[in-house]
């Protein structure tokens, strides 16, 4: 037999159970930003740093995406902004459609 | 039948006051505003006795006239304008003659520029200029195509209807000013209220079409653009109807504050009441009438009442008011009966031009009386300020505000109102409910008013509680709880809306339950919105790569980004191989977010199960707790 607090208790944890979360897209829009300008910065800069022959001759491949990126020391700043401005958009853009799709779908 | 039977109060000898002389019930009234002056006025043409007992020095509570050398100040705007007949009779027969017509023009100020109030998008859009309206126009596009999924709060509601840009103008300043409360804390309900029906779009269409209909096909009623005012202010129908009380032998008792309330058997028999002199006294009555604030009234009871009508009393909580009135020493300063301060450089929230409202209300041609209210809470840093620096602030910010030059403001006061506004908070309905039905078993006791009901009453409806009281008392049965007060009742509103259960709309704070707290906390990644969302983005990704690689060229075309086809079955650098890469980065990229999710949400379970179990622990171990100490 149910009573009106057992009856509570399971209409608490199905509220928990079937609460979804949703992502602030400004919010990854930075996040994500800012760990991919952080991360090409980086990457360029030990290469830079290791030095060598052919300094980074795979990652100055990235110039075919953002022009004028090379793995130098002005391009590890360009290849900064390109880095965080993609990172943003992948963030935003992963947070939008999560949100669009979690709205649509019945809970639980 | 009136002043030749009505009977008068005598001081008992011995420090009791009791019936009046012709034996008929003896009222005792709590307050000397609006709601228990009218009380005592309507006892007294039912020929009733009644004392009126008032605390403070000056009668009419909120809406008092408060005096400084000459110059008279109210405490807040009052328009007279009421659609309720016998109230109007009432004003009519108190103030006689001395009422007012007046032109109403109220404004928003906003960045040095005027705009009418209500809104108008012409006059809106002409005042903040063409960049600003192309902001507006971009946000409010902005919000149609991607609107807030969610309206649970005031600032989603507008933003929705109007775009962020004018919700940041136009509505968020203020209502934070004047309620105190972030406009993301509160309810939707109250912008769907007061503004139904009504966005941008429609506000254009009315401004350039003229139509007069609201979305569901009623009219839009016009505003009251003109107002009855007392010529000295509505502090002068108070000091007329105590007057009038005075005349038919009532006596309006001032600075004698109810510090006591005796009852038994389901019935008051007596207040204590304490004289500013010092001087106490015990007066019993028949019938109790209470316009105090409902938690004064519980703490006075003697008997307490129990802890849960205590404990429901702490929960009603109010918005408090200050006035600093200044004196200016120039014959004119702006046409407005008052004006909305939107800025958000000042903390004043509205300003009345007293002058304005009756030129009566200033002593000298020369001059001009303005008060800038400030919306508080008792105790905060405005309400504790000395009232010398409040008044410095005050000229301060009417210089920054361009209004009046500093130098021209000759003098200044203060006025400080506590409880002018009763919050309806996430709380106060429950608590409500359990006043009420606890102080309904005192059967000589109703309450009446703004503060005797916690309840947002403008003033003709106060009075009309005060009038059923006096009814009920003569014998007759009305719900004081039942008077209607309209929405939106002095603004613009459609006809043929029904009211809103006797309460007149204020903002009520967003009420979030444990569980939804803790739903929050626990909330869980879903699966399938997060695949299809990192899905999409490593398609569209993968997919704008290998256009960029075919459409710069190249041979070999793009060799490190073929080398996807190791985990890409079939892909290369090729318009095949987009398409191809499109579907298979898609489908990759479903997977990935939907097993991050997964392993997200497992994680998430083990951390509510751990939470759960150790608030199982303490809540048995404060089970054997109270076992040991009872």
């Amino acid at each position: 037999m149910t009573t009106p607090s057992t009856d509570m208790a399971q209409l608490e944890a199905e509220l928990i159970r079937t609460t979804v979360v949703r992502l602030r897209s400004r919010v990854m829009a930075l996040v994500f930003g800012m760990v991919g300008g952080t991360a090409l910065f980086l990457a360029t800069a030990i290469l830079l740093a290791r030095q060598g022959l052919e300094v980074g001759l795979h990652l100055s491949l990235l110039n075919n995406f953002f022009p004028g990126y090379s793995v130098t020391w002005p391009g590890a700043f360009i290849g900064l902004g390109y880095g965080t401005l993609s990172g943003a958009i992948v963030g935003w853009s992963v947070a939008w459609i999560y949100n669009r799709v979690a709205d649509r779908r019945p809970p639980g | 039948m009136q002043e030749s039977v009505l009977g008068r109060l005598h001081p008992d000898p011995t420090g009791n006051e009791r019936a009046d002389a012709a034996g008929r019930p003896a009222c005792v009234i709590i307050g000397a505003g609006p709601a228990g002056l009218t009380a005592a006025y309507e006892l007294s043409t039912l020929g009733y006795s009644s004392v009126v007992l008032e605390a403070d020095d000056t009668v009419g509570g909120i809406s008092r006239t408060c005096e400084y050398k000459g110059y008279r100040f109210d405490v807040g705007g009052h328009r007279f304008f009421t659609k309720v007949d016998y109230v109007r009779t009432l004003w009519n027969e108190i103030l006689e003659d001395e009422f007012l017509i007046r032109a109403r023009l109220s404004r928003i100020y906003y960045r040095q520029k005027f705009f009418d109030y209500p809104l108008k998008p012409v006059n809106a859009l002409l005042g903040l200029g063409p960049f600003e309206a192309v902001r507006i126009a971009g946000s409010y596009l902005r919000a149609r195509l991607w609107p807030e999924p969610e309206e649970a709060n005031f600032e989603q509601w507008i933003t929705n209807r109007f775009g962020r840009r004018l919700f940041q103008i136009f509505f968020k300043t203020y209502t934070e000013k004047v309620w105190g409360i972030p406009c993301n804390e509160i309810s939707a309900d109250w912008a769907a209220q007061r503004i139904k029906n009504l966005d941008l779009w429609t506000t254009l269409r009315h401004a350039f079409l003229g139509s007069q209909r609201t979305g569901t096909g009623g009219v839009v009623t016009t505003l009251i653009d003109q107002f009855h005012y007392p010529r000295h202010g509505p502090g002068q129908m108070w000091e007329s109807c105590t007057h009038r009380l005075e005349q038919r032998g009532m006596r309006v008792a001032m600075r004698s504050r109810v510090v006591g309330m005796r009852h038994a058997h389901g019935r008051v028999r007596s207040v204590r009441v304490s004289e500013s002199g010092g001087n106490d006294y015990e007066l019993e009555g028949e019938h109790f009438v209470s316009s105090m604030p409902i938690p004064a009234l519980i703490r006075c009871l003697s008997p307490a009442p129990p802890p849960e009508v205590l404990a429901a009393a702490a929960q009603l909580r109010y918005r408090d008011f200050l006035t600093v009135a200044l004196i200016v020493d120039k014959p004119d300063l702006f046409p407005d009966n008052w004006i909305y301060i939107h800025s958000d450089t000042v903390r004043v929230g509205r300003i009345q031009n007293f002058k304005n409202w009756s030129p009566d209300m200033v002593p000298h041609p020369g001059h001009t009386a303005l008060g800038l209210e400030y919306f508080v809470d008792e105790g905060d840093d405005l309400w504790s300020m000395a009232d010398a620096d409040l008044v410095a602030l005050g000229r301060r910010e009417v210089d920054t505000l361009n209004l009046a030059p500093a130098d021209a403001v000759i003098d200044g006061t203060v006025v400080r109102m506590p409880k002018a506004y009763p919050v309806y908070d996430g709380q106060y309905r429950d608590a409500l409910r359990v006043l009420r039905d606890w102080l309904g078993g005192l059967e000589n006791l109703q309450l009446i008013g703004r503060n005797g009901q916690h309840r947002y009453n403008n003033q003709d409806h106060s009075m009309l509680t005060a009038v059923y009281a006096a009814r009920n008392i003569a014998g007759e049965r009305y719900d004081i709880w039942d008077v209607n007060v309209e929405d939106q009742y002095h603004e613009e509103r459609a006809a043929g809306d029904t009211g809103h259960g006797g309460d007149r709309l204020v903002p009520r704070r967003i009420d979030r339950s444990i569980q939804e707290v803790l739903a929050d906390v626990f909330a869980t990644y879903d699966p399938v919105a997060l695949g299809a969302a990192v899905g999409s983005v490593s398609a569209v990704l993968l997919f704008l790569a290998t256009a960029v690689l075919l459409i710069k060229g190249g041979d070999p075309l793009g060799p490190n980004v073929s080398l996807l086809a190791n985990y890409l079955l079939g892909y290369t650098v090729s318009w095949g191989g987009a398409v191809l890469g499109l579907v298979e980065a898609g489908l990759g990229g479903f997977g990935f977010g939907y097993l991050l999710a997964t392993t997200l949400n497992w994680v998430i379970h083990q951390q509510q199960r751990e939470l759960l179990a150790r608030v199982a622990g303490t809540r048995s171990m404060s089970l054997f707790e109270g076992d040991e100490s009872s």
